[in-house]
């Protein structure tokens, strides 16, 4: 593989890898789609084979190489371990920076924010564990947090910020990040064209990256590796994949699992529905369609039983108030038919008829006896009455006719109240043992029967009661079948659901079958190009990391070989080919803490420190966990090597760096940073110890902040320090020089224990000439080198009465002699 | 100064910024809090038994069980263990943290509070 593709980041290379790979189209979306998220990938996924956009390449690789840079200041507040602001001010050029300070100090919040601020966007931060995220804001600072890095541009004057922050309150990805150019506006991050160095050289070395190294489990080591190797990326979309397989076999399988549960609630069921689902059901492949229009409700086919209890509850019949009013409407039109009694309407018309031609009669020959009978006379009085008498039996056979009318219009309606018989009540209609239909047939026939057949009287006296009874009948009938009808759309509501959610499951498993062959070719594919980028990318670095590990080994027996990551999923590990003493074996099980934190490093360094990288500087913290003290040397010296052409940023928790570069004169800048409660954290910069001590006792006496026998005491102290460091110093030199191992040095420092016996090592090599002491600094120190070697003896337990200004100087050049 | 007032002193530069102390707060602290450790167990030898005062501190922390119990003795053992090593320079060993200064303030009041109240 060419340098340049080595050289591309993890999106390119996979990218390259897909045209060629005869994978198809929708496995080469779903490793893309990994590679950028959880998001992505679920969205992928969904897609169904639908194609989306694959995603295109993020910003085109810029054919200028980046401007250099390196850290001016770093700038932290209410983040982490460090509550009001905090700042790190550092030589914008290449040079060793160390910043010592406990653990708890706030170094690694400092080294983290540098990080963070930087790199916020990279799933790096989202994968922390959660006592992490919970914790990254101060808790004693109650307002924003803000991260702000000071950067100089080679070449540009001025100041280029990078600034991060958040809001009081809001969570870690509320935080917003932008760039800004010298007095310029602010700018997104990605203007600065930092997205894929920053992947590829990360100059950041976390504190957790080098722990999961010697956590001894192969997979987090590989993965760990791999992360310093700057492909987070892959091992990020190889989890994202496998657990998208996961749930898609899942998925794959859950319908036929939740399926002898449903047939099991039909076969519970009369319904004849159910029948006609387990069909469907049960078929290969079970058909959807079906189970789909029986989930909704109603089913395919017309439903007999349905149909008669719809029909046997819409009966219509009249009310029994209207049939009342009819049959009394009937019983009083017979009333007055019997009233006319005789007085039939046609001899009254004819009487009237015969009087109106008596009258004609009359008018033509007034006063002449009646021609009927030929007695009376039919005079004007005559005519008069007979006039009366018309018109009495006209009205009469009006109302005759009228009597006669109602009786026939009455008969009809009564006899019209109930029809034939619906044929919902035939006999041998609808499902039989569903509902008794008899009771209402049988009254309905009765009814019919009166109704057909009866007379007048019959009706009158029997139309009531037996319509009563119809009604009644009927209304028993309508009332059990809406019940019927209630009852089986209750019975099959649950049925209607679990057949939805079954389609639902169903309809999933299909898509998940699918995409699972899909996920399957992508996992595998990732896998071997992953295996064969991995490989790539050790490679150009292998001479350096070479080179790191003999520099950084000194008495280690292991001779370090081309590295290589093998194996996938949970048999992933790092495979070393290493030599014990010139034998092969198998490396990771001999190696000690300190010499897999060198690795760590060696593999580090060579990639972080690569020509092609803007970052020219590189920031790692606290790499001298459990390293001894021969490998704490190498370490100095390596550091101090990387520190000739870039700005290398060291934070570590004691001084044991800080110590080997002084004894080894290497140039170094050493800050020292302390927390106060309350997560106040305060920068210095350190320089040896003596002279650190000297400084703070010349402080301390000056100041009139403490009262004089407190100061007097802390100023001796300080003192004392001086001397003892002054000692040390002069010991470590002397006995190192000469080729003593470094654990026999410190015993010895560790086992004189009081000043005297310390001054006395220092002078005479040997710890128990504490007699000759006195003497000795009289030589060389005088006697103000005397006093001030009493005082560092006393002066902490009762206070020093003398000049305390003249007493510090006076250790200063007692100081002096020592180290000499 | 008495016990208390090293301690109230030794309380204001760990809780509060006090002038000219930065960053060698720590330490400073420190040696106040030894020297309240000191100071109590002396004026306990005083009354409790004279010629223990000229002893060195290691032959004080074995004879202060007999006198004044052994939970005082063992408040006072750890505090010394600790501020010995702080106020005396190690090689590789940075200044001693808030929280451990706290702890050792903590043990001496109550050491002092202690021993003030035995005969």
């Amino acid at each position: 593989m060419d340098p340049e593709r080595a050289a591309a980041s993890v999106e390119d290379l996979i990218l390259d890898r897909l045209a060629g790979s005869g994978l198809s189209e929708q496995a080469g979306d779903l490793i893309m789609a990994a590679l950028l998220g959880d998001d992505e990938l679920a969205a992928a996924v969904r897609a169904d084979g639908e194609r989306g956009s694959r995603p295109e390449r993020a910003e085109p690789a810029p054919a200028a190489r980046p401007v250099p840079v390196y850290l001016r200041s770093v700038i932290v507040e209410g983040f982490r371990g460090i509550g009001p602001q905090a700042a790190l001010r550092l030589q914008p050029g290449p040079g060793l920076t160390v910043v010592t300070g406990r653990n708890g100090s706030g170094k690694s919040s400092l080294a983290e924010a540098a990080e963070l601020a930087l790199t916020g966007d990279n799933k790096r931060w989202s994968d922390r564990p959660a006592t992490w995220r919970s914790g990254w804001r101060n808790l004693h600072a109650a307002g924003p947090t803000r991260i702000c890095l000071e950067l100089a541009l080679d070449g540009q004057p001025g100041v280029t910020k990078v600034i991060r922050e958040w809001p009081a309150g809001d969570g870690l990805e509320a935080g917003t990040a932008f760039a800004q150019r010298p007095g310029g506006p602010r700018l997104p991050l990605g203007e600065l064209g930092w997205r894929e160095p920053l992947e590829l050289f990360r100059p950041f070395l976390s504190y957790s990256e080098l722990g999961a190294l010697v956590s001894g489990k192969p997979s987090e080591m590989h993965d760990s590796l791999q992360a310093i190797l700057g492909l987070d990326a892959l091992i990020g979309a190889e989890r994202r994949l496998s657990a998208a397989r996961r749930e898609a076999e899942a998925a794959s399988k859950r319908s036929g699992a939740e399926l002898p549960a449903l047939l099991g609630l039909l076969a519970g069921l009369a319904d004849e529905r159910a029948r006609r689902a387990e069909a469907a059901l049960t078929g290969r492949p079970p058909d959807l369609a079906v189970i789909d229009a029986l989930a909704s409700g109603g089913g395919t086919a017309p439903d007999e039983a349905a149909a008669w209890l719809n029909q046997a509850a819409a009966i219509a019949l009249p009310g029994r108030e209207a049939a009342r009013e009819a049959i009394a409407r009937l019983a009083g039109a017979q009333e007055r038919v019997a009233a006319l009694a005789g007085t039939a309407a046609g001899d009254s018309r004819r009487l009237a008829r015969l009087l109106g031609e008596a009258l004609e009669h009359h008018a033509a020959h007034p006063g002449e006896p009646c021609p009927v009978c030929g007695g009376l006379v039919l005079d004007e009085a005559w005519a008069g009455r007979a006039r009366a008498e018309i018109s009495r039996l006209t009205a009469a056979a009006a109302a005759a006719d009228q009597a006669h009318a109602d009786l026939a219009a009455a008969t009809r309606a009564v006899r019209a109240l109930a029809g034939p018989a619906p044929p919902v009540l035939a006999e041998g209609a609808g499902p039989g043992g569903l509902i008794d239909a008899a009771p209402a047939r049988e009254a309905w026939r009765a009814w019919q029967e009166l109704a057909a057949t009866g007379t007048v009287a019959d009706l009158i006296r029997e139309a009531e009661d037996r319509f009563g009874a119809l009604a009644g009948a009927v209304a028993q009938l309508r009332e059990r079948a809406a019940v019927a009808l209630r009852q089986r759309s209750a019975d099959w509501r649950p049925a209607a659901e679990a057949l939805a959610a079954w389609a639902a499951s169903e309809r999933s498993a299909r898509r998940a079958a699918v995409i699972l062959t899909e996920l399957r070719a992508a996992i595998g594919w990732l896998r071997r190009a992953g295996g064969e980028i991995r490989n790539a990318r050790l490679a150009p670095f292998a001479d350096r990391s070479a080179r790191v590990w003999q520099m950084l080994r000194q008495e280690s027996n292991v001779e370090l070989g081309p590295v290589r990551l093998e194996g996938a999923a949970t048999t992933r590990r790092v495979a070393l080919d290493v030599t014990i003493d010139g034998t092969p074996g198998a490396a990771l099980a001999v190696m000690s803490q300190g010499e897999l934190h060198a690795l760590g490093l060696a593999l580090f360094l060579p990639r972080a420190t690569a020509p092609d990288s803007p970052f020219r500087f590189v920031v790692i913290d606290d790499p001298v966990q459990s390293m001894d003290p021969a490998k704490v040397d190498g370490l100095a010296q390596l550091l101090a090597w990387a520190a000739r052409g870039r700005q290398v940023v060291v934070f570590t928790h004691d001084d044991r760096l800080p110590e080997a570069l002084r004894r080894l004169q290497l140039p170094a800048t050493i800050w020292e940073v302390a927390r106060r409660e309350r997560s106040v954290v305060e920068l210095r910069k350190s320089e040896d110890p003596v002279s650190l001590y000297l400084d703070d006792a010349r402080a301390l006496a000056r100041t009139g902040e403490l009262p004089e026998e407190a100061r007097a005491v802390v100023t001796a102290g300080f003192c004392r320090s001086a001397i003892e460091a002054a000692c040390h110093e002069a010991v470590r030199a002397r006995r190192i020089g000469a080729g003593a191992r470094h654990a026999d040095v410190e015993r010895a420092l560790a086992e004189a224990r009081t000043v005297h016996q310390v001054v006395a090592l220092a002078l005479f090599d040997d710890a128990r000439r504490g007699d000759h002491v006195a003497a000795r600094l009289r030589e060389l120190a005088g006697q103000p080198g005397v006093t001030a070697f009493q005082a560092a003896k006393s002066g902490t337990h009762d206070a020093y009465r003398g000049d305390l200004a003249r007493l510090v100087e006076d250790t200063a050049r007692l100081a002096g002699v020592l180290r000499r | 100064m008495t016990p208390r007032e090293l301690l109230d002193e030794a309380d204001r530069l760990l809780s509060a910024v006090v002038p000219g102390t930065r960053g060698r707060w720590p330490r400073a602290c420190a040696w106040l809090i030894r020297l309240a450790l000191e100071r109590a167990l002396d004026d306990f030898w005083a009354r409790a038994l004279p010629e223990a005062a000229t002893c060195g501190m290691r032959a004080q922390l074995l004879l202060l069980p007999r006198y004044a119990g052994a939970a005082t003795a063992d408040e006072a053992r750890q505090a010394w263990l600790g501020l010995a090593r702080a106020t005396h320079h190690h090689a590789y060993d940075l200044a001693p943290t808030a929280a451990e200064l706290r702890r050792w303030h903590g043990h001496v009041r109550a050491l002092t509070e202690r021993l003030g109240g035995l005969p």
